[in-house]
């Protein structure tokens, strides 16, 4: 008598986690997200350069991310959708001279740039058309830095000093006139690939890297025009990979197209 | 009558399926947008020149809260100036330096020289606080253009005229400091970096724009 309600209980345990399982199942359906995006959860962004009136932390919001470089058959696509960013066509004020220059035409990439590499030599503006068309968007400063700071095996890859010394490494290596695939490394904490190591990347906000003593900056003092006084105000001055991306960043200019420069999506939730 | 109705459903669910799969193709999950698409038709987009600023597609609201589009500027040479009415460092300087320019330029090439101002502040730079900045300054209605947009728009608009910017914590924006003169076609020809510097070449440029 007393076991036909243990029973019972025990049926109803098992529909309940059969329910549990099932409801699992959905939410990570749903946290799957779109095709070759990774999500990336609510973090914070540390920002190399503080001036007196700025946040030490920038939060960053949950957002997904495209897990690789846009790539040349990606690019294809898309010049085949919009003819007006054909290399032929584009407006000069979009793109420089160098726009799609390791392509042999307007939609035929050629040897120089396969199918799976990433697509390089285009404009920010160029990017920017991309992402829209994509329904997308270029990733922020903040969102771009935080993502690309997990390591392969931890979320604060920034605080690893292999990581870092790695991130030099490719820094110093020459790029190939060749671009490997995409996707050819170890996927970092987040489920992304190629942040680093392949290619430098366009991001929506490239034109907010103001140096310290750039004019009407706030909180200009003096003594940050001196040589090499730019680093006094940073967050880390040994973060020699965030100063060099800092600076490329600060060099661009949005028509610029460099062999070595591509760019990857995001997406809000 | 029941079976067409029903055949009407299988196809209408047949092609919202292949519709589905196509999308999905395309690595994506919402419909691709048609902007791109749109920006193609001939006609719609008068023809500007290859370096004209006026080819962007953005959509701009003025302090009297009319929508218009850059290119609405061509015709006259614009003094451009990237602002945010709430500044209290560069930009009084920046503003009083359009002001000199304004200033040493006779009253009838004043008239044919159009002044355009456009905010990074897309939050509290409303068409209502650019109205007020106007009186503040005592902008002339005339030739004096004040404008707000959408974060994306004002983004590109900085990345076109080589401004950099950086909303703070504050509410203010670092940003560099920089006059830019387009002739008629839209076209950067000068641009004056700065603050409070000598305006001569910059007031030389316009007036050989206006005489020709």
């Amino acid at each position: 008598m007393q076991e036909k309600p243990n029973l019972h209980c025990r049926a109803a345990r098992l529909r309940s986690c059969w329910w549990i399982a099932g409801c699992l199942m959905l939410a990570l359906a749903a946290k799957a997200g779109p095709a070759n995006m990774v999500l990336i959860p609510n973090g914070l962004y540390h920002p190399l350069f503080l001036s007196a009136n700025d946040l030490k932390e920038v939060p960053v919001k949950s957002f997904y991310l495209d897990a690789f470089p846009v790539t040349v058959k990606d690019f294809l696509e898309f010049l085949r959708a919009n003819p007006r960013w054909q290399r032929s066509r584009v407006k000069r004020i979009f793109a420089d001279e160098s726009y799609l220059n390791n392509w042999a035409g307007d939609l035929d990439p050629g040897t120089n740039a396969p199918a799976s590499s990433p697509v390089t030599y285009v404009s920010w503006f160029a990017a920017k058309a991309y992402a829209e068309w994509k329904g997308k968007r270029l990733p922020t400063v903040a969102e771009w830095e935080y993502a690309a700071s997990a390591s392969a095996t931890r979320p604060d890859g920034e605080s690893d000093p292999r990581f870092k010394a790695e991130i030099l490494q490719w820094y110093s290596t020459p790029t190939p006139l060749v671009l490997p695939a995409v996707g050819a490394d170890t996927a970092n904490f987040f489920g992304a690939h190629n942040l680093h190591g392949l290619v430098w990347e366009w991001v929506a906000d490239f034109n907010s890297a103001l140096i310290a003593g750039d004019p009407g900056s706030n909180g200009v003092s003096e003594r940050r025009f001196f040589c090499g006084a730019g680093s006094q105000g940073a967050r880390e001055v040994d973060d020699y990979p965030a100063f060099m991306r800092y600076a490329f960043r600060s060099s661009l200019k949005a028509d610029y197209c460099v062999h070595n420069l591509g760019f990857r999506c995001a997406r809000d939730l | 009558m029941k079976k067409t109705k029903l055949s009407f459903a299988l196809a209408t669910a047949l092609l919202m399926t292949a519709r589905l799969s196509q999308a999905s193709e395309l690595g994506t999950n919402t419909p691709v947008r048609s902007c791109c698409a749109a920006m193609e038709t001939p006609g719609s987009v008068p023809a500007y020149t290859d370096k004209s600023l006026y080819q962007v597609e953005s959509t701009w609201t003025t302090d009297t809260g009319k929508a218009m589009k850059l290119g609405s500027l061509a015709g006259k040479p614009q003094v451009i100036l990237m602002f945010f009415s709430k500044c209290t460092s560069a930009c009084p300087i920046l503003m009083n330096d359009l002001k000199r320019i304004s200033a040493a330029l006779t009253p009838q090439e004043r008239t044919q020289v159009g002044f355009t101002m456009v905010s990074f502040d897309t939050d509290h730079d409303t068409p209502l606080a650019l109205a007020e900045y106007r009186q503040t300054w005592d902008l002339p209605v005339r030739n004096w253009t004040l404008l707000s947009g959408r974060q994306d728009d004002v983004l590109e608009l900085a990345a076109l005229l080589g401004v950099k910017y950086k909303a703070a914590a504050d509410g203010q924006f670092a940003h560099s400091n920089a006059i830019t003169v387009l002739n008629a076609k839209g076209e950067i020809v000068h641009q004056q970096v700065g603050l409070n510097e000598d305006i001569s070449e910059t007031v030389q440029t316009l007036i050989k724009l206006v005489k020709n």
